[in-house]
């Protein structure tokens, strides 16, 4: 059995059919070949998978594709769609990765941080990015990526 | 080949803006229109009889065996054979013994649970000191003792002091956020691998070698590769039945581990333990070691197990002048998943088991940390009765001290000292090859980067010696057929090597375009000619490097010990990239406070391992980072480059400091890792 589902991906409205189990990490991943979004964990621990969904930032191995049907989806690479986003250019400037597998869920779930909080204080930053692990950093490269997107993303809308 | 034609469509971009893009290519990221997705089926024993087998395929089928390449690599015979798919027994929960392939994952996973298999469960084997007079088992061997080596002379003392103790540093999985994961594309003459891996040349003869290929049948194409830190470099029985599926399909076949998986199969690190015993006089020098060192191998002689005891054994006095060493080494195989390289293999055990006997004596004596440790040191070149070669141990930690602040940050309560050597894997040397063609410079290297950065310093490297600006320099990925020969990326051995060989081919395009240019060319000039050249580096010597860590700790809200701040001070040689170099550091400083903290592969004594999901095996959060300061001692090593190894020097330098702060802050005494909670919970809460 399959069953068809719709939804806007970084701004394009999306159709396929497919089977109702199917995960939406898979749907962005297979069906749309979508591959920022990573798959690190089973258990919903990692974060990798990050997107925003509605504005909210969901680990898309938690859902089914069918469960966002209508639903709006930007993935790491709709951030980057009027040019590099102001956090995209922070974590290379201040090395926020290493390997670089973690990176588009970082980067997803520190959008979401900063996007109602434009300021915040180490530990918020740290409470934000509290459900995505990384193995490479020890997370202080990421920590400073973020306060500088912050700082950036600031002075940006100033302008 | 698809991949090719993708990156030459795309402008190269350095791989950390193509990675914060989400334009990495990893190699789940390979679609092929009539790909097949492979599903292992896996022994939910520890140790049991198989009496059925029906599956797609099966050992009576695919009936082959493992090799031992890699780092650690070992051509010792032994009597038990490793098969790629169990068909008598199983020795781990996790161990392969049937597979399926199918046109997508879900159907492959539909597919696993209708093969069916009759199991016999035998009572497994879990502790490593009571497998040393447990039933064998393997069926043709009369003991589980597989390695049992003497190194060094047995030696009386009688010294002022005389401290014993049992050491350990229990199972770590590696972890990388990425799991392991191959494509196999068999396309009726040629087999094309592309892996998450760091040595496309490991993963190559072990393929070769399992399914007596011929090497001009095989190519391996390094992908994307999200971590490893040592799970990536050898082979695994599910490359084997991926390319085995691959060429009886005729079809590319993709297999992904999942985080179970990996947590369950994939060799797991560390895993060593020691009876330690110094002789000391009473002013703390110490005249004699003894080590009896018992490394917990699991269940097949493949990975580090065969050789991890004489290498923990032979770096046992650490940075030391220790006159008189005398070290029993033995390995044991028990029911769990093989062991394998960890980040530091060997290393950080090693470092750990004298550094805890030097706080020992330090407590026993009353003797400042830093004094006991200097005292034992030898001032000039020192070279261990076992051939360890240090040097001026005592004046790099007298610099080590001065620039660290030591006697302000001693009078902390949860203070930590540690010194080290690493030992960067140097044998048998690495390669590179640059290539210049239509005014573009490309670089490859024998070892594959797998989060270190080799882009960077590889490009930064060509640009200074051949004097071209970075953008015209790509760097691509280790491919077996782009460089003949290689090696790859551990132990602390890219930027010296392959960094040591890119010099040697740039300054080899000079010497020819000199030649053919004259002696005044401009970079411009180089850039409209051809050249390629390929250089083994093959180095001669030791090139050991020393370090010191502090580590801080103080006591959370909860009232239990924390750790605060993590200092390194590192001799690093030349540093190649500053930024890269303290992120490298980092990074393992927070595997080895992992280790000390929370990290561990559990298994109960049924031989299950307990904890399922990356979360219980202990990885630390962002809530865990301390702060965090790095110095280095930047003297030149006698590289074209002046490079020296660096990578595993925090995950040998951090552990025994932390793990000292720790104890010092709550009052007790540890002797292994990880700590448990109530370790670390303080007196008066």
């Amino acid at each position: 059995m399959k069953v068809k589902v719709s939804m806007v991906v970084n701004g394009e409205k999306v159709e396929r059919v497919v089977q109702p189990r199917m995960l939406l990490v898979d749907f962005i991943r297979r069906e749309l070949r979508l591959t920022g979004t990573h798959v690190g964990c089973d258990t919903s621990s990692c974060g990798a998978c990050a997107v925003l969904l509605n504005g909210r930032a969901v680990k898309s191995c938690t859902i089914l594709a069918v469960q966002a049907e209508g639903k709006e989806i930007v993935t790491i690479e709709g951030l980057s769609k009027g040019g590099m986003h102001p956090i995209q250019k922070a974590f290379v400037e201040k090395q926020g990765l290493q390997c670089g597998y973690c990176t588009p869920g970082m980067i997803i779930s520190s959008y979401q941080l900063l996007s109602s909080n434009p300021n915040p204080s180490e530990e918020e930053i740290r409470k934000a990015l509290s459900g995505n692990l990384c193995r490479c950093t020890g997370y202080k490269t990421i920590i400073d990526s973020v306060k500088y997107a912050s700082k950036l993303m600031r002075t940006e809308k100033r302008k | 080949m698809l991949i090719e034609e993708e990156r030459k469509l795309e402008k190269p971009l350095p791989a950390s803006v193509r990675f914060v893009l989400g334009r990495g290519k990893y190699v789940d990221d390979i679609f092929f229109d009539n790909m097949l997705y492979l599903k292992i089926v896996r022994s939910p024993y520890a140790r049991a009889k198989i009496l059925k087998v029906n599956g797609e395929i099966t050992g009576r089928e695919l009936s082959a065996s493992m090799t031992s390449v890699g780092e650690g690599a070992t051509e010792r015979k032994t009597r038990v054979n490793y098969p790629v798919l169990a068909t008598d027994y199983v020795s781990y929960v996790g161990q392969p013994v049937a597979a399926v392939i199918a046109e997508d994952i879900y159907e492959a996973e539909d597919k696993a649970e209708e093969v069916e298999i009759e199991y016999e469960p035998l009572k497994p084997v879990v502790d490593p000191y009571k497998a040393i007079d447990s039933e064998p088992i393997h069926p043709n061997t009369n003991s589980n003792v597989f390695v049992d080596t003497k190194l060094g002379k047995d030696f009386d003392e009688s010294a002022d002091v005389v401290l014993e103790e049992r050491l350990g540093c229990e199972r770590i999985i590696p972890n990388p956020l990425e799991p392991r994961g191959i494509v196999a594309h068999y396309d009726g003459t040629r087999l094309t691998i592309y892996g998450s891996t760091q040595s496309v040349y490991s993963w190559k003869e072990g393929i070769c070698s399992s399914l007596k290929l011929s090497p001009e049948q095989v190519r391996v194409i390094q992908m994307d590769t999200g971590g490893a830190f040592g799970s990536k470099g050898g082979i695994y029985p599910e490359y084997i039945v991926a390319a085995y599926a691959s060429i009886k399909t005729k079809r590319p076949v993709k297999w992904i581990e999942t985080r179970l998986e990996h947590l369950q199969a994939t060799a797991h690190g560390r895993g060593a333990y020691a009876d330690m015993k110094i002789y000391a006089r009473r002013d703390g020098r110490i005249v004699g070691l003894k080590a009896d060192i018992l490394v917990d191998s699991g269940a097949y002689p493949v990975g580090v197990a065969p050789w991890a005891p004489s290498w923990i054994g032979y770096q046992i006095t650490g940075p030391y002048a220790i006159e008189k060493v005398y070290v029993r080494a033995r390995a044991v195989y028990t029911n769990k998943v093989p062991l394998g390289p960890y980040r530091g293999a060997g290393r950080p055990e090693a470092a750990f088991f004298v550094e805890r006997m030097i706080d020992m004596l330090s407590d026993k004596l009353g003797k400042d940390a830093l004094e006991i440790r200097k005292i034992n040191t030898h001032e000039g070149k020192w070279k261990s009765p076992l051939g360890l070669e240090v040097n001026d141990a005592r004046s790099f930690l007298a610099r080590a001290a001065r620039q660290l602040r030591y006697s302000s940050l001693k009078r902390k309560r949860g203070f930590g000292l540690s010194f080290f050597v690493l030992i960067p894997n140097l044998e048998p040397g690495e390669s590179a090859r640059v290539k210049i063609q239509d005014g573009i410079v490309r670089v490859w290297l024998g070892g594959s980067s797998h989060g270190q950065g080799h882009d960077e310093f590889a490009r930064r490297i060509v640009s200074e010696e051949l004097d071209v600006p970075m953008e015209k320099i790509y760097f691509e990925n280790s491919d077996t057929e782009k460089i003949n020969r290689g090696v790859g990326s551990w132990g602390s051995r890219s930027a010296v090597l392959a960094g040591a060989a890119i010099v040697e081919a740039c300054r080899k395009i000079r010497e020819k375009a000199r030649a053919k240019l004259g002696p005044r060319f401009k970079a411009e000039d180089l850039l409209s000619f051809e050249f390629d050249e390929s250089v083994f580096f093959k180095p001669e010597g030791q090139l050991n490097s020393l370090g010191v860590n502090v580590v801080l700790a103080t006591k959370d809200k909860l009232g239990f010990g924390r750790i605060s701040k993590i200092i390194s001070y590192y001799d690093a040689g030349n540093l190649l990239n500053r930024n890269m170099a303290v992120s490298q550091v980092i990074g393992g400083a927070m595997q080895g406070l992992g280790q000390v903290l929370s990290e561990r592969a559990a298994y109960n004594e049924d031989g299950q391992l307990v904890i399922g999901s990356i979360s219980e095996a202990g990885v630390l959060k962002i809530s865990a980072t301390p702060d965090f300061e790095v110095i280095f001692d930047r003297e030149k090593s006698r590289m074209p480059h002046g490079a020296k190894g660096l990578g595993e020097s925090p995950t040998i330098g951090v552990p025994p400091a932390a793990i000292r702060a720790l104890e010092k802050l709550a009052g007790k005494w540890f002797t292994k890792t990880p700590l448990t909670e109530e370790d670390i919970l303080l007196n008066g809460g």
